[in-house]
């Protein structure tokens, strides 16, 4: 890697203040993405991956949401803690976003062409009916048919596929450097989610454009991006690219996360294995490892610290959060411990 | 790597057990345990509950504790404000005695006066009270009579002398004896000098203030004193703490009387509305299909009836014969036409919660009709049924406060607070306290049924929100 | 669109005439003779009277009679005014109440959305605190009173300045009408600016406005194009229901400020028992209402795209 990354994130930490208590949702989260790169954060459900996100977006609601700590660089530029209106200078034109029900993410009073000219107008100053001229080719761009008549309907005369590629149309209106995915496939049917990504993807291409994916899919993942982050409970707790993490997947919640995920290759009737437990409560996190309450190969140091990361030594940019890749740590053959393979071969 | 300690073999040992394995599970509560705990942390809906409970002590127990009748009349206090008990100066009786004439003085002028001097030594006689105040002055040279004024606020010159008392046409007339409906207040008497017909420009006033006083026969007929008590003792009179209003009967009494009226259509009406409606559209819902889009057809209509016009119509339809109280017209009235808000609520609800999944599963289970109402359909439209019932409180509350407050309501005597509010409206100006008491029990009941409705809703939200 | 409107024209129509019914059939079950009132002593004037009334003939002729009458528009004549017709009894009172109501829902729908979008801005702030105290004050004191103080107000504000600044009763001037119609519109405006407020919150969680901020879009565009426009929806269906609330709520106020509209009047004729003026008001005041709420229906579709275009 040379030059400065295209978003950098360090240290990323956000609290929200509730009845019951403070929410650590997100705990410290360091990354980076390149100009043009496709990097998934995956992870269950509640483990900070919209949050992170929102917060970089400054979209999280303030209060009850903070961010107490860290910095994320765009270009060099911090986007975290500004003036709305330094902050709108980048959200939708340096950045855009798509969400992940597309149907109640558009405004049901407003037609998708004013919508997305909307965008335009706010960020470049073009007179109405040139934006709406633009609207309808970037409709026509995310392969919307008959797209001057269709961007002078609402949103509930769309169907769910069709609204996710007015919303894409929407946020590429600008051509931004980055586009946040956040979930963009979770609400809309397996054939449709295919047609989604194939879209993103060619996109993605054609404009070099970077884009973080948000999913909790692994299928998604191995399908479109080239660098992957894991999280849980708020943290990340294992990167690298695409075949580190399915081939080498060096953290057991990777691991579960692979067994649960159902396969069209190899043997049909292996049954899935759900991971057993939920996330811990982020209102008191615990003292070592978050996953160590649920992990099957879980020691003693494991609840009592919680593990750095451990940088694969054959991998460059692959790491894990697990005391198992310690230099000394016990051998589990189901995991991939580079320590090992190197002492080994040593 | 730089771990912050150095890592031992200790330390890789297994984890000693999975104790903390979903260490994050709360106990369960039933969907109504979690609703209280959640109404119990709403202040304002707990103050409502517990002023809820103080009306409803205040209608049932109180007539208990203050036993006035609230139809009697105290005729020595009327359109009292609210005081602390009071007392009165016992005085003798009424005997007539004769008017008082300076015998030295002319009765007549000797011709047609050009001007007359102002009335001099304008004085009371006595102790001034509320039975009599006897006025005295000098005679004036050459008048023919005397006009005597009295007003509640002090007159400029010869503006505003108020209630013309006397015309007294003889000028050696030298005292006079109001006895006119006195109360204890201060008063401005007047007197101007005539020539036997016209008045001229020339007035004294007197401000008196006359002291309570009752009869002796009179404090004997009312039960205040025993018969030994001489004139001139002071005896302790009715206790009114709320005042009285326009005919001297206790509004402490009349309120909680007609708290019984208000919150009895308040309550009832409800109670019977609600459940009709609960039946009605529980049935629609279920039955679906043609039964159903009749059903509701009929309630869409009912529901387009201007409501007061017909609340009036039916009132009269049903018709107060003489000596009914006309609660029971108002009460069937409001039955009427107001079930089928209810009706349609309850209908939406069975129709969405027969599709839910839960529904089939238990069907499939084997669960029969009366099993699946009873245990899945009764218990999930309960919440909506309940935040129904307490705003519906309210509105009914209103209804018969409205209708009692044109006159098309309980029939006098009877008070309910919209009558009390009708004949307080009158007085207004000069005894807002008649007005004020009932309109501050209607604003209260109402304002804690409906906090105690949102206090409701928000308590029951996570069912509320799937509602749409 | 025109199907929808002519759809709820038809069911108005079949609505009025139920509420037709209803009345004719509550008029016809008041015990009592109508005519009992009547100074009509001896049994032949009655006799002629009734035969003039039609009330000689059997019920259900009598019902084709009035229906027969009522799509002629002609709702009869006086019993109580005997040369006065009813019509031109609507004629007269009808507009006066008309103009009350709509100053006062005017009064209400203003004040409503600006109160609510104000409290939802300063959300548990000052402002907010101090509105929905106001709020629940107008939601739990009965209209008569706000009409009382009103009243009481306005004589005391024209005594402290010597002169009349705004007249205590009575009818005539726009003046005459603005402190009843504001009495009349409150406690709709506070049901309303209770709505908005909630409706506000509501949007300002939808996705869309997460939506809108991603895109980068000033505080200021995003509440008024995208949660204002959104957040009224809710308000306009009630509009329809509470504009019946406020005319029939016009009684009292039209009694307390002696404004001669039509409530007043058939408060009047329900004491004197008045068959045809009653008859006629409920059905005219029914349709009304029936009418206002198509309108408002139809005003909603405008507003709606998603109703616009079913």
């Amino acid at each position: 890697m040379n030059g400065p990354a295209l978003l950098e994130v360090e240290g990323l930490t956000v609290e929200f203040e509730t009845y019951g208590g403070t929410v650590k949702a997100v705990r410290g989260v360091d990354f980076t993405v390149e100009a043009g790169e496709v990097m998934a954060i995956v992870g269950e459900s509640g483990c900070g991956k919209s949050v992170t996100v929102q917060s970089l977006m400054g979209i999280i609601p303030m209060p009850p949401g903070k961010i107490t700590a860290g910095s994320a660089r765009l270009n060099g530029s911090e986007l975290l803690g500004l003036e709305p209106r330094a902050a709108n200078a980048f959200r939708g034109k340096e950045i855009g976003m798509i969400f992940q029900d597309p149907m109640t993410s558009l405004n049901p009073t407003m037609t998708i062409g004013d919508q997305i000219a909307e965008t335009l107008k706010v960020h470049r100053g073009i007179p109405d009916q040139q934006a709406f001229e633009s609207a309808i080719k970037l409709l026509e761009m995310t392969h919307i048919p008959e797209a001057k008549k269709r961007a002078k309907q609402y949103p509930f005369e769309f169907s769910g596929g069709m609204l996710q590629r007015a919303m894409i149309a929407q946020s590429l209106a600008c051509s931004p450097s980055l586009l946040i995915a956040d979930e963009p496939t979770t609400a809309l049917d397996v054939t449709i989610q295919a047609q989604i990504l194939d879209l993103l993807k060619t996109l993605q291409a054609r404009d070099s454009m970077a884009v973080i994916l948000i999913t909790h899919d692994l299928a998604v993942v191995a399908r479109t991006a080239q660098k992957v982050c894991v999280m849980y409970a708020g943290q990340i707790i294992e990167h690298g690219s695409v075949d580190d993490i399915f081939y080498q997947s060096a953290h057991p919640y990777t691991l579960g996360l692979k067994s649960a995920m159902p396969s069209n290759v190899g043997d049909r009737d292996k049954s899935l294995n759900p991971i057993p437990g939920s996330p811990p409560d982020l209102f008191s996190p615990p003292l070592g490892c978050g996953y160590a309450a649920r992990c099957p190969h879980a020691m003693r140091i494991c609840h009592e610290e919680n593990p750095p990361f451990f940088q694969d030594s054959l991998s460059d940019g692959h790491a894990a959060r697990c005391w198992l890749q310690a230099p000394n740590a016990p051998v589990v053959p189901e995991l991939y411990q580079s320590n090992k393979i190197a002492s080994d071969g040593a | 790597m730089n771990t912050t300690r150095i890592l031992t073999e200790a330390d890789f040992a297994p984890a000693p057990s999975k104790e903390n394995l979903e260490q994050i599970t709360r106990p369960s509560l039933s969907y109504w345990e979690d609703a209280w705990i959640r109404l119990k942390k709403n202040t304002r809906a707990l103050i409502s509950l517990y002023l809820i409970i103080g009306l409803a002590f205040f209608t049932l127990v109180g007539p208990w504790i203050w036993t006035k009748d609230p139809a009697a009349q105290d005729l020595d206090q009327i359109s009292q404000a609210p005081a602390l008990p009071k007392t009165a100066l016992l005085v003798k009786d009424f005997e007539p005695s004769p008017t008082p004439i300076d015998i030295n003085h002319p009765s007549e002028p000797s011709g047609y006066p050009d001007a007359l001097d102002a009335v001099t030594n304008f004085t009371v006689q006595g102790t001034p009270t509320t039975q009599s105040v006897r006025l005295s002055w000098a005679p004036v040279n050459e008048a023919g009579g005397y006009s005597v004024y009295r007003s509640e606020s002090a007159p400029d010159g010869m503006l505003g002398l108020g209630l013309p008392l006397a015309s007294l046409t003889s000028g050696n007339i030298v005292g006079f004896e109001d006895r006119l409906n006195l109360k204890s207040q201060t008063y401005y008497y007047s007197i101007i000098p005539t020539d036997g017909f016209d008045e001229f420009d020339a007035v004294t006033t007197l401000e008196v203030s006359p002291q309570q006083s009752i009869t002796v026969s009179q404090a004997l007929e009312r039960q205040l004193i025993d018969g030994d008590d001489r004139p001139g003792q002071t005896v302790q009179l009715a206790f009114h703490p709320l005042g009285t209003d326009y005919l001297g009967r206790d509004m402490l009494a009349r309120l909680m009387q007609g708290a019984r009226v208000s919150l009895f259509i308040g309550v009832v009406a409800p109670l019977i509305y609600v459940l009709f409606g609960v039946f009605y559209g529980g049935f629609a819902g279920y039955l679906g299909g043609t039964i159903d889009q009749i059903l509701m057809r009929f309630a869409d209509f009912v529901v387009a009836l201007p409501f007061l016009l017909f609340m009036i119509l039916f009132k009269i339809a049903f018709g107060i014969g003489p000596g009914e109280s006309g609660v029971l017209p108002m009460l069937i009235a409001l039955i009427l036409l107001l079930w089928p808000a209810t009706a349609r609520l309850v209908r939406g609800q069975v129709l969405r919660i027969r599709e839910q999944g839960y529904i089939e599963a238990a069907r499939l289970l084997g669960g029969g009709p009366s099993y699946l109402i009873a245990r899945h359909i009764i218990p999930n439209t309960m919440g909506v049924i309940l935040v129904t019932l307490t705003f519906a409180v309210p509105s009914a509350i209103f209804t018969e406060a409205f209708l009692s407050f044109i006159g098309m309501g309980v029939a006098p005597p009877t008070p309910s607070w919209g009558s009390m509010c009708n004949e307080g409206v009158k007085t207004m100006l000069s005894h807002p306290h008649e007005l004020f008491f009932p309109a501050l029990f209607i604003s209260i009941t109402v304002l804690a049924f409906n906090l105690l409705g949102d206090g409701l809703t928000e308590a029951l939200d996570s069912k509320m929100r799937s509602k749409e | 669109m025109l199907r929808y409107t002519l759809g709820r024209l038809l069911s108005g129509i079949i609505t009025v005439w139920f509420i037709a019914t209803a009345t004719f059939l509550a008029m016809h079950a008041v015990p009592g003779d109508p005519l009992m009132n009547e100074k009509a002593t001896t049994a032949e004037i009655r006799e002629n009277l009734a035969r003039k009334y039609g009330l000689d003939r059997p019920l259900a002729e009598q019902y084709v009679i009035y229906l027969s009458n009522m799509i002629q528009g002609d709702f009869g004549i006086s019993f109580t005014q005997q040369n006065r017709r009813v019509n031109d009894i609507i004629k007269d009172h009808f507009p006066v109440s008309a103009a009350l109501g709509i100053l006062a829902i005017t009064f209400a729908a203003l004040g409503g959305i600006l109160w609510g979008a104000i409290t939802a801005l300063y959300r548990n702030q000052l402002p907010d605190i101090i509105i929905m105290f106001l709020v629940i004050l107008g939601i739990s004191v009965p209209s008569f009173v706000f009409a009382a103080l009103g009243q009481l107000l306005l004589v005391n504000l024209n005594q402290w300045f010597g002169t009349s600044i705004l007249p205590v009763a009575g009818w005539g001037t726009f003046s005459h009408m603005l402190m009843p119609s504001l009495v009349l519109g409150l406690g709709t405006m506070a049901l309303l600016t209770r709505l908005m407020r909630s409706s506000m919150l509501e949007v300002v969680n939808e996705d869309f406005i997460k939506t809108a901020k991603a895109k980068g879009l000033s505080p200021q565009r995003i509440f008024f194009k995208h949660q204002l426009r959104n957040a009224i929806l809710p308000v306009v269906t009630v509009l329809g229901p509470q504009i019946a609330a406020i005319t029939t709520g016009g009684f009292v106020v039209e009694l307390v400020f002696a404004i001669p509209g039509l409530g007043r009047y058939f408060v009047q004729a329900v004491q004197q028992l008045d068959y045809t003026v009653i008859m006629g008001t409920t059905v005219f005041y029914g349709a009304f209402l029936v009418l206002m709420v198509i309108l408002v229906d139809i005003i909603y579709g405008f507003i709606d795209p998603r109703v616009r275009l079913k």
